[in-house]
């Protein structure tokens, strides 16, 4: 017994030494959940502006246009349950906050990060962001989240070809949706696949949270600006009815019940043109300006 | 939790050590661990449905002590239908109700009548098929004298739920394992070994062959109609791989886990695609279940015996009913009929027992003539694996329509990843070839190597294993 624990700890060792190398060598890497993070822990008690969100406001809101000091914490996929981890995270630190603010997309009521094809980000809120928000061993360590050929292209691009993976500006906007690569249309394609696993499971928990981060902000006297994001007409038409009538129903309710609740659908507005998208639910830089404007203009009304 | 899994990998170790060190190897408490971990891992799937296992348990447990004590026949009798009754009632309920309500209605619909079918939201547990045909088989045992109940519900409890063959088979009986449950189990160096290395050869089949030949199989199964004859028939050809590699695969980790525990499992394929005719291929194809209907079903039916007409009933009986055990869909039957018409020619020629051998024993290469046969079997069985692997019927129709056309003979669509696949296939048949006249193929691979080179073999294996996994990919026998 004691011959076969040492064989196979020996075998097993070099296994063992190498997953501990490439941990630590993908963990030292920048990337942008990390510089959030500190952004966060640096300048929490300033920021009176926190955007929150998915892809949707990464892309679209960029807070330079934006009068009040903020700063956006959204990122790619996050979810609300996840949006709402982050403002407890900072408990007791938002001293100046008075506004957040949150896009509700076609998908925001339905969907939770854990339950996607994208759960593999959970790992990057739990190892750099400090969240605990997962049971699951596999998402505290970047080797066991990851398939071992991104893990190796990402050590390749960082150590071998000198490439940075920050996409973030300072003020946490995504810089990397940029008019020059001009306009992908995959409206269809984008709202099949938005549409895909929208079957509801967890509509009642995303409201749910949606009600704590509510009166969560309404007991320190924040307003909450939910909106639903501009998109292009051929993603648009592609959308399942129901679910998007659905999502601005209950917002609406949410809007007209909670008195620190604004809502407002900027989703078919006349306002975004082609020029303004990077592909068909995404801004470029020039959308992200007009949307950031326009919830700028909102703020000041609000008030 | 999946075998291919990170925690999977924690917990075997855990349970291994705590099974051979803090149990001071004394029977009862290996057998309460090996219950408890057992419960733990299947609670980890859905902790719901492990009432409904464990009632499963105890009707077995008990229905086998009332029919062994039972006086008259007539009592036995009554025991026995109530166990039956009301296992196969729960797994009709879960696995089948709802493909009746449908095909009744579908009926209904074709006989020019309406109705909405009265369906259940259930979901299928896991593994309800696999302890079912285990609990089943062992009142059924005592009820023919073939075994003694046990009086002791941890071993019995134990052989319904052990962890390695719980979700997936092998399908056990209880004249092999209950034994060894009852028995004290010794640690044996060379086994614990052994039962390793069929472990990562398992994996190695699962994470490098099979979830590699998914990515191209999900590809054309889910379009068939968007690509050529030659691309159809290339996803065919590779779920023919997948299915082997995704089961025969988790039987080997299944097999090697239980042999770190001092337990032998029945062995569950002994490499089906040299198999020279379909007889041979349904002896080496998921044994387990072959062999559970073969006793519990087709003997009973009169098996072999009797005249031509009822030797044919008899096939088709235990076909459709294994095609039905896999899955509530039609596709799955019509798998099961396609395989009964390429064995009844056999069973009616006489000609179902010729290839008991291995194919080539001692050999180097097959004869041509093995080789005509052995290509001939894997064809034909790939063409049934369409069904098994469609959605439905039509969707069946439609690949097959596209396969057999003129496209057949343009250039399959390949990309990079295709051709690494086909490569570490080849690779596969290789080993797989040469270690045939082992229990599995990688038993003995190596053995007489240099020790440098032994090494770098377990080295490059793993490294390939953990280069492919990542996302986990579910089992395709789970589902069953």
């Amino acid at each position: 017994m004691n011959r076969f624990a040492k064989t196979v700890s020996i075998f097993m060792l070099p296994i063992f030494i190498m997953g501990i190398f490439v941990e630590f060598s993908l963990r030292i890497i920048p990337n942008d959940y990390l510089y959030k993070k500190k952004y966060l822990d640096k300048n929490s008690e300033n920021i009176e502006v926190l955007f929150l969100g998915s892809s949707h406001a990464y892309y679209g809101i960029n807070p330079i246009y934006i009068h009040e000091n903020s700063f956006n914490a959204s990122y790619i996929s996050q979810t609300l349950d996840y949006d709402y981890r982050i403002i407890e995270k900072y408990e007791g630190r938002w001293e100046r906050l008075r506004y957040i603010v949150i896009p509700i997309s076609y998908f925001s009521l339905f969907s939770k990060l854990g339950e996607t094809s994208e759960a593999w980000r959970i790992k990057n809120y739990n190892i750099y962001f400090g969240l605990k928000s997962s049971l699951d061993i596999s998402d505290y360590f970047e080797v066991l989240s990851n398939k071992p050929e991104i893990n190796i292209k990402r050590i390749e691009s960082f150590y071998l070809l000198g490439e940075e993976n920050i996409t973030t500006s300072e003020l946490g906007w995504g810089t990397n949706f940029n008019s020059q690569n001009g306009f992908n249309d995959d409206g269809e394609v984008a709202a099949k696949r938005h549409t895909k696993n929208l079957d509801g499971s967890f509509f009642k928990e995303n409201i749910n949270t949606l009600q704590a981060l509510i009166k969560y902000a309404g007991k320190k006297g924040v307003k909450i600006i939910f909106y639903t994001p501009p998109a292009f007409h051929t993603y648009v038409e592609n959308l399942d009815r129901k679910k998007i009538d659905q999502t601005i129903n209950t917002m609406t309710q949410l809007d007209e019940y909670y008195q620190n609740v604004v809502y407002i659908n900027f989703l078919a507005d006349d306002l975004f043109t082609e020029t303004d998208f990077y592909n068909a639910d995404h801004l470029n830089e020039f959308g992200a300006e007009k949307l950031t404007r326009r919830i700028g203009d909102l703020l000041i009304d609000s008030r | 939790m999946l075998f291919n899994s990170v925690d999977f990998a924690i917990f075997l170790p855990i349970v291994f050590i705590l099974y051979w060190f803090a149990t001071g190897k004394n029977l009862k408490l290996q057998n309460i661990l090996l219950l408890i971990s057992s419960y733990f891992f299947y609670a980890s799937w859905d902790y719901r449905f492990l009432f409904l296992l464990i009632f499963s348990t105890l009707l077995d447990f008990y229905t086998g002590i009332r029919i062994y004590i039972a006086k008259t026949i007539l009592a036995k009798r009554i025991w026995l239908w109530l166990s039956i009754g009301v296992n196969l009632g729960f797994l009709g309920i879960f696995k089948y109700y709802n493909f009746f309500a449908n095909s009744f209605v579908d009926g209904l619909a074709h006989l020019g009548m309406h109705a909405s079918p009265w369906t259940l939201n259930v979901i299928l547990p896991i593994g309800i098929s696999f302890y079912t045909f285990h609990g089943l088989s062992y009142v059924i045992d005592i009820y023919k004298d073939k075994i003694v109940p046990t009086k002791n519900f941890v071993e019995y409890s134990v052989f319904v739920s052990f962890f390695p063959l719980l979700v997936a088979g092998p399908i056990e009986r209880a004249t092999h394992l209950l034994p060894q449950v009852q028995k004290e189990r010794q640690f044996e160096y060379s086994k614990a070994v052994d039962g390793l290395r069929q472990i990562l050869w398992g994996a190695f089949k699962k994470i490098v062959i099979a979830d590699n030949c998914a990515k191209y199989v999900n590809m054309v199964f889910d379009n068939p109609s968007d690509y050529s004859g030659s691309t159809l028939a290339l996803g065919a050809l590779f779920f023919a791989f997948q299915i082997y590699c995704d089961f025969s695969g988790y039987s080997d980790i299944a097999l090697g886990t239980a042999r770190l525990f001092g337990i032998e499992l029945l062995q569950n394929f002994a490499f089906p695609y040299f198999s020279r005719d379909i007889a041979e291929f349904w002896r080496r194809w998921h044994i387990s279940l072959s062999s559970w209907f073969r006793d519990y079903l087709y003997i009973p039916l009169g098996g072999s015996q009797g005249n031509v007409w009822l030797k044919i009933r008899n096939t088709f009986i235990i076909f459709l009913a294994s095609g039905f055990w896999h899955g509530a869909n039609w596709t799955f039957i019509i798998w099961g009929a396609i395989n009964s018409l390429y064995f009844l020619p056999l069973l009616v020629l006489n000609k179902n027992r010729t290839n008991l051998k291995i194919v080539a024993q001692g050999r180097y290469w097959p004869s041509v003539k093995e080789f005509l046969a052995i290509m001939a079997t894997f064809c034909m069985t790939t063409f049934a694996w369409i069904f098994f692997r469609a959605d439905s019927i039509s969707q069946a129709k439609i690949y097959l329509s596209i396969l057999f056309s003129t496209s057949l003979l343009t250039p399959p669509k390949l990309h990079g990843e295709t051709l690494a696949t086909i490569i570490l296939v080849i690779i596969f048949i290789v080993i797989e070839w040469s270690g045939r006249e082992q229990q599995y193929a990688f038993k003995r691979m190596g053995f007489k190597w240099p020790r440098l080179l032994r090494l770098v073999m377990y080295y490059s294996i793993i490294l390939s294993i953990l280069y492919f996994s990542g996302a986990e990919q579910q089992f395709i026998y789970f589902q069953f």
